[in-house]
């Protein structure tokens, strides 16, 4: 259980995600969205190729143990036929917003996806995902 | 309450002993291109899904290989295998993408994979 002050933490750190777009645009009305608004904000937001950027530090890493495990999770996904891998590309690269695709790591992307579409097909409910999760949670307080 | 049934099986059916793409042959008519054809890449709405990079289109291209049918990316990230389309290998001038690639390197290409959709002829 998250604190009060952590949570009004968590609405600052929110906040601060807003695509980087340094101007007034909360709730904006329909004709403040010209064409090349509409499509920057509705473009797929893994379709990153072309994009300036600057350059990134490369450093070598050995995959941990839950990112292995999730990778298996998401294949026998597949194999049980729950998603198909374009499926799966959609919701982890694009379905997951442009926020969340640019700053949660590679294989948090594929685990939220993999959560997400249980619930979304109907195989677990929302409750019990969330009740499970509070309850593997406190294992740890 | 209402449940949704998703047939989980109907891919695996299809696919067993042929393989993916191999399983769509023949589905998706005559081709519409052909090796050596100068395609342009179509500036779709790029809304929801899609694989088709923003960065060729408009380009001009020239297609390699005619390489198999498939549903396109954008129909079978919703499991929609209905309409298969044909798959090309498209190559690219690197100077015909970006404005300020350098004429030292004038010989430089892209290769890409697209589905018949996205392409008109130059």
């Amino acid at each position: 259980m998250s604190s009060r002050k952590q949570l009004m933490k968590h609405y600052q750190l929110v906040g601060q995600l807003q695509p980087a777009l340094h101007a007034p645009q909360h709730a904006p009305y329909p004709d403040t969205i010209d064409h090349a608004l509409y499509r920057a904000y509705t473009r797929s937001a893994h379709d990153i190729g072309g994009e300036p950027d600057v350059p990134i530090t490369w450093e070598e890493k050995e995959e941990e143990q839950w990112e292995l495990n999730t990778f298996a999770t998401c294949e026998c996904l597949a194999w049980r036929g729950i998603w198909n891998a374009e499926e799966r590309r959609r919701r982890q690269n694009v379905d997951l917003g442009q926020t969340q695709y640019l700053g949660l790591p590679y294989y948090g992307r594929w685990l939220m996806t993999a959560a997400l579409i249980m619930v979304d097909k109907q195989y677990v409910t929302l409750t019990e995902l969330v009740n499970k999760i509070d309850e593997v949670k406190k294992r740890y307080e | 309450m209402s449940k949704v049934q998703h047939d989980r099986t109907h891919h695996a059916k299809k696919a067993t002993g042929k393989g993916d793409p191999q399983c769509f042959k023949g589905e998706a008519g005559p081709a519409k291109f052909k090796v050596g054809d100068r395609v342009r890449i179509r500036d779709l709405p790029d809304i929801f899904y899609t694989r088709c990079q923003v960065y060729t289109r408009g380009a001009s291209a020239t297609v390699s290989a005619v390489v198999y049918e498939s549903p396109a990316a954008e129909d079978e990230a919703w499991d929609n295998t209905d309409k298969p389309e044909w798959f090309y290998s498209l190559v690219f001038r690197q100077k015909d993408l970006w404005p300020n690639y350098p004429d030292l390197f004038a010989n430089d290409t892209l290769e890409t994979e697209l589905s018949e959709r996205w392409l008109e002829k130059a």
